[in-house]
């Protein structure tokens, strides 16, 4: 039963993966990562509540809470400001049609399942599942850092990432060791408000978060 | 005593931020390298006599051995010779006016920070906690490497944070992956402990285990700058402060092989060979001294050229870790140690000649050996060793991770490396020459403008001179034991 | 013996009952979403049997024809409308009726786009330039749906193990709840956007609009009137209403409720046509089913029946509020609706692979 939900949850996470790729705004990127941070709650919310009912331990819960705190509401928050400092005209944002970017993230989630499916050894097809669409979120989140120009775009595509690392932990070991939960956290952080930063310098330098005028530094 | 090891650079990056005056900010960034050094010193005799340090606080999380107090003391030599020859190089910047004072404050705090971080990772039984320490140390050094805030060290540093960062969070993949594959076997209150894991390294799921070893090369391979994903590092190397170049050259590129390297023994070990590792490893490393060599043949700058050199060297300690013989391994340890010394006296003597000649371009630079009579000879005998001449220690330790491939079975590989690094050395070459001889430039006033810095450098090229001619035995048995740490019986 | 056994002539009665509800309700769940549009604009609005008065207006009318016009013109309305038709003899109202005719999915989909092939023709026919446009905009959009519209269908094929619109439908009825099944629910969401875009709703076409740069479908029904406009628009509505039927039933099947529920006889009809949709082949299906027919009561029917008619209302309504709360997309932005449609049904197909059924 738990499993189904799990099941659900990363191919809901998933989804919002993609449907970050499919977007052209980068307010629409913000919502959208909040709403898979939300989701991503949701997973620790109900595993929290599952290994307090079993083992009583609150580990899982508060990080469910942080994430709550952090990824749902701060960092969202966090963007949005940047954004404001930073942005005033709308260019296009990426290389490619989008079409053909979402097409690219199906083959990469063709991908992640045939390298998943090779160990062969992961018990049982729920965690094969879960782990297969969690590995997925991870590359499309490459992917789309590299599909987009502005710096805020690279960013968000760094915490799709994260996001995807996390509930890849989630689903294959049920969290990482609650002191490298917080660790990690606190490194997102401290990432997330130094890129925010250089965002900012950024702009103020090249007059535009626009990275392709970041091409001086060459051989 | 070894919770001091975390608490004097953390004590000093407080300092930092509280301090005003700018000479006491020197005295007491000095001062805290001194005392991290005696505390390594202290490490390295209690590891030689004991063969580890832990203790049991903090989930028993500190933890050191051989292979970390090598590395331990590379950082501790380092900072030191840093710090020393950062008062200079700051105070040379101030002279000039490309720094305001108020930014030396933020300079020492997250120079401190870094070296935190670094000492961090070094000094940690638990993989996840050394994962978190090495992102610190991207983040510590981010704004260090966008220190002057123009158009090109911002591009270094956000290329800088971007990369490492994505690189760091592969690495994550792989140690999630490696907990996957422990995480039946083990107590969940030791998970991810390199003792534990290393001690039931045989139980481990061995399919989960190679993955998590691929995706945790990558990482840190990115963070250690091995082709290709090396494409940060000769951007942030040569856009760096000077005595930060060094430190990102010498200690934090060792700091993120030494992560590879604990993750390498346990795959090995669970493998029971080094056949995967080891073509994967030689693969990366071969590749690195490949695009390093391209690359210093067309080099016209000449901190560009350094990190250049950098990817080549840690191609070479890969390519040694990859071969996976005893002296394979124990030249690897070894080179480690001689490069970070090699290049971190070239990175600080190029900080004083960009503050003498204000170029980095190699064209720029002409008759440094009047210019610059200390800083120049440093440099240019530098260059010699770092291109692998002999008598210095590099040629000693580069020669011996070559006569190990041959003697595995592998000349074809041997001779590809040497002929690689043939094309490295003509490349350094070529430009050593036109730096040092020739008519300097008319606005260059003959002269040493960095004192301390200087003095440092004299001592740095005694070590590396008397380290290639002679090992002293202490340095020899702690290599030995790294080494049998590495090769869990000192075979294959 | 002759070919009309008794559970031949049962099932085909059921069919006909059936059929005659799907052509007697089309025409309600385009009122529905209008008037659920019209109060959230705070309009009154039409009354929601509107549709039923406009079709009996247009059927009494006389049709006029252009004098450029060619037979195709003249024909097609009668080859959509019973392209449409016959679509809809396919499509079960609940699977606890027996049925004689077992139609493939395929089948189905291919009939609407042979209507919608005969209405692109006659667009052109005429020579006008908005029914070209309509005729060349409703071909994009088509092309770029079919492949998720495959996809999600044969998805949901693989899962029932048939591509039998009545046996898919008795299969997922097993499956407990499908929106808790990653499969399904990527699937569902697929259907969905795959509907907007084949019955011409809001992100895609606009269909009150008649503004000569947004409209699709209209454009393409310009040239017609009186009798020819109402067959016209019937087909419409009978393939809206078969692609919502086959939504509620394959996705939020109810059946098995009333089985759960206890109303005498329906549990035997429901274990029989749940063994005979799975294991026997189509042929075998509909005798099996009809002998089942003979337990099903008359309560059972009739609240399957009206349960079905809720799901349509429900669908209708989702449908409405999707139009209220978004707007129509620019054309050239259709191919990312269809390309995120597309990527739900593929993932759902490759879930398939790695979870099993």
């Amino acid at each position: 039963m738990m499993d189904s939900y799990f099941d659900i949850l990363s191919a809901l996470i998933l989804l919002s993966s993609f449907l970050l790729m499919s977007h052209k705004r980068i307010k629409s990127y913000i919502k959208t990562f909040r709403i898979q941070s939300s989701l991503i709650a949701l997973t620790a919310g109900i595993m929290g509540m599952d290994s307090l009912i079993r083992e009583g331990s609150f580990d899982i819960l508060i990080v469910c809470v942080i994430i709550v705190l952090l990824k749902v509401i701060y960092i969202p928050r966090l963007l949005h400001r940047t954004y404001g400092t930073v942005e005033y005209k709308v260019e296009k944002d990426f290389y490619l049609n989008i079409p053909l970017l979402i097409l690219i993230c199906c083959g990469l989630v063709v991908f992640a399942y045939f390298s998943v499916s090779n160990i062969g050894s992961l018990d049982g097809a729920h965690l094969n599942l879960q782990v297969v669409n969690s590995l997925s979120v991870i590359l499309i989140g490459f992917f789309f850092m590299i599909s987009r120009k502005k710096a805020i775009g690279q960013m968000i595509g760094f915490l799709v990432i994260e996001n995807g690392i996390f509930v890849t932990a989630f689903f294959s070991t049920h969290g990482m060791p609650f002191v490298v939960d917080i660790g990690i956290f606190i490194d997102m952080i401290t990432a997330i408000l130094i890129m925010g930063v250089m965002v900012t310098r950024i702009n103020e330098k090249f007059e535009s978060i626009n990275l392709d005028k970041l091409k001086n530094l060459k051989g | 005593m070894g919770l001091f090891l975390w608490l004097t650079p953390l004590l000093a990056a407080l300092l930092s931020i509280i301090i005003k005056k700018t000479k006491l900010l020197h005295a007491v960034s000095i001062l805290s390298a001194t005392t991290l050094l005696f505390l390594a010193g202290y490490a390295t005799v209690a590891v030689t006599a004991n063969g580890t340090l832990q203790y049991p606080w903090f989930w028993n999380l500190f933890y050191i051995d051989a292979l970390s107090v090598i590395l331990l003391d590379i950082v501790a030599v380092i900072s030191l010779f840093v710090s020393v020859h950062a008062v200079g190089y700051l105070n040379g910047e101030l002279r000039q006016g490309t720094l305001r004072e108020s930014k030396i404050r933020l300079f020492y705090l997250l120079m401190h920070t870094f070296l935190f971080t670094m000492v961090l990772a070094l000094t940690v039984n638990n993989l996840g906690i050394l994962w978190i320490a090495i992102e610190g140390t991207t983040l510590a050094s981010t704004f260090l490497v966008g220190f002057h805030n123009d158009k090109h060290t911002l591009e270094a540093a956000w290329k800088y944070v971007i990369i490492c960062s994505v690189g760091i969070a592969v690495a994550l993949v792989g140690i999630i992956f490696l907990h996957l594959s422990s995480v039946d076997l083990i107590d969940p209150n030791r998970a991810l402990q390199w003792t534990v894991l290393y001690q039931n390294a045989e139980h481990l799921n061995s399919p989960v285990l190679r993955l998590s070893f691929l995706f945790i090369l990558i990482g840190f391979g990115t963070k250690a700058g091995l082709a290709p994903m090396h494409t940060w590092l000769p951007d942030a190397h040569s856009q760096a402060p000077s005595p930060i170049s060094a430190l990102l050259s010498g200690v934090l590129l060792n700091s993120a092989l030494y992560s590879v390297i604990r993750v390498l023994s346990i795959v090995n070990k669970n493998l029971g060979d080094s056949h995967f590792t080891g073509r994967i490893m030689i693969g990366f490393g071969v590749l690195s001294i490949a695009v390093a060599a391209l690359f210093i043949l067309t080099q016209r700058d000449y901190k560009r050229l350094l990190a250049y050199s950098s990817i080549e060297h840690m191609g070479v300690i890969t390519l040694a870790m990859g071969i996976f013989t005893p002296i394979s391994i124990f030249a690897g340890l070894y080179h480690m140690i001689n490069h970070s010394l090699t290049k971190s006296m070239l990175f600080l003597a190029s900080g004083n000649i960009l503050q003498k000649y204000g170029t980095r371009n190699i064209t720029g630079v002409r008759g440094l050996a009047k210019v610059l009579p200390v800083s120049g000879t440093a440099f240019f005998l530098g260059l010699f060793a770092i291109s692998g001449a002999p008598p210095f220690s590099i040629f000693a330790s580069e020669i011996s991770v070559f006569l190990s491939a041959f003697a595995e079975g592998r000349p074809l590989l041997g001779a590809v490396v040497i002929l690689l690094l043939a094309a490295v050395f003509a490349g350094i070459a070529a430009a050593l020459f036109r730096i040092f001889f020739g008519e300097a430039p008319d606005s260059c006033k003959p002269g040493e403008t960095n004192l301390p810095g200087a003095i440092v450098l004299i001592l740095m090229l005694i070590l590396i001179s008397v380290s290639g001619l002679y090992l002293p035995a202490p340095v020899k048995e702690l290599l030995t034991s790294a080494q049998e740490i590495i090769a869990w019986n000192g075979t294959i | 013996m002759s070919v009309f056994t008794p559970d031949l002539i049962s099932g085909l009665i059921s069919n006909f009952i059936q059929f005659i509800l799907l052509l007697l309700l089309a025409p309600l769940s385009g009122g529905i979403i209008k008037k659920v549009k019209a109060l959230s604009q705070k309009r009154k609005g039409a009354p929601v049997l509107q549709m039923y008065f406009d079709l009996w207006k247009l059927i009494r009318k006389e049709s006029v024809v252009s004098d450029t016009a060619s037979w195709i013109f003249k024909v097609t309305p009668y080859i959509v409308f019973s392209a449409s038709a016959t679509a809809a003899l396919l499509v079960p109202v609940t699977t606890l009726l027996p049925s004689a005719v077992s139609g493939d999915i395929l089948l189905l989909i291919y009939l609407l786009a042979l209507g919608r092939f005969f209405m692109c023709l006659s667009a052109l026919d005429t020579g006008s330039t908005f029914g070209g446009m309509g005729a060349s905009r409703e071909s994009m959009i088509s092309a770029l749906i079919e492949p998720s519209m495959l996809v999600s269908v044969f998805t949901v094929g693989l899962i029932s193990g048939s591509t039998a619109i009545d046996e898919m439908m008795a299969a997922m009825r097993t499956i407990g709840n499908p929106l808790l099944h990653p499969v399904y629910i990527l699937c569902f969401f697929a259907m969905i956007i795959i509907i907007l875009a084949e019955t011409s709703r809001i992100p895609v076409d606009d269909p009150s609009t008649h503004l000569e740069l947004t409209m699709v479908h209209e454009a393409m029904l310009l040239e017609y009137s009186g009798r020819q406009l109402a067959l016209m628009e019937y087909g419409a509505a009978i393939k809206q209403l078969i692609f919502l039927t086959l939504l509620v039933n394959l996705f939020l099947p109810t059946d098995q409720l009333i089985a759960l529920a206890g109303i005498s006889g329906a549990s035997a009809a429901v274990d029989a046509v749940g063994v005979a949709g799975i294991t026997a082949g189509a042929g075998a299906a509909g005798a099996v089913t009809g002998t089942a027919a003979s337990a099903v009561s008359a309560a059972a029917v009739i609240v399957a029946l009206v349960l079905y008619i809720l799901k349509i209302i429900l669908a209708s309504l989702v449908i409405a509020v999707t139009e209220i709360s978004t707007v129509k997309f620019r054309f050239f932005s259709i191919p990312n609706l269809a390309a995120l449609s597309f990527i739900l049904a593929f993932l759902g197909f490759l879930q398939y692979f790695v979870l099993g059924r």
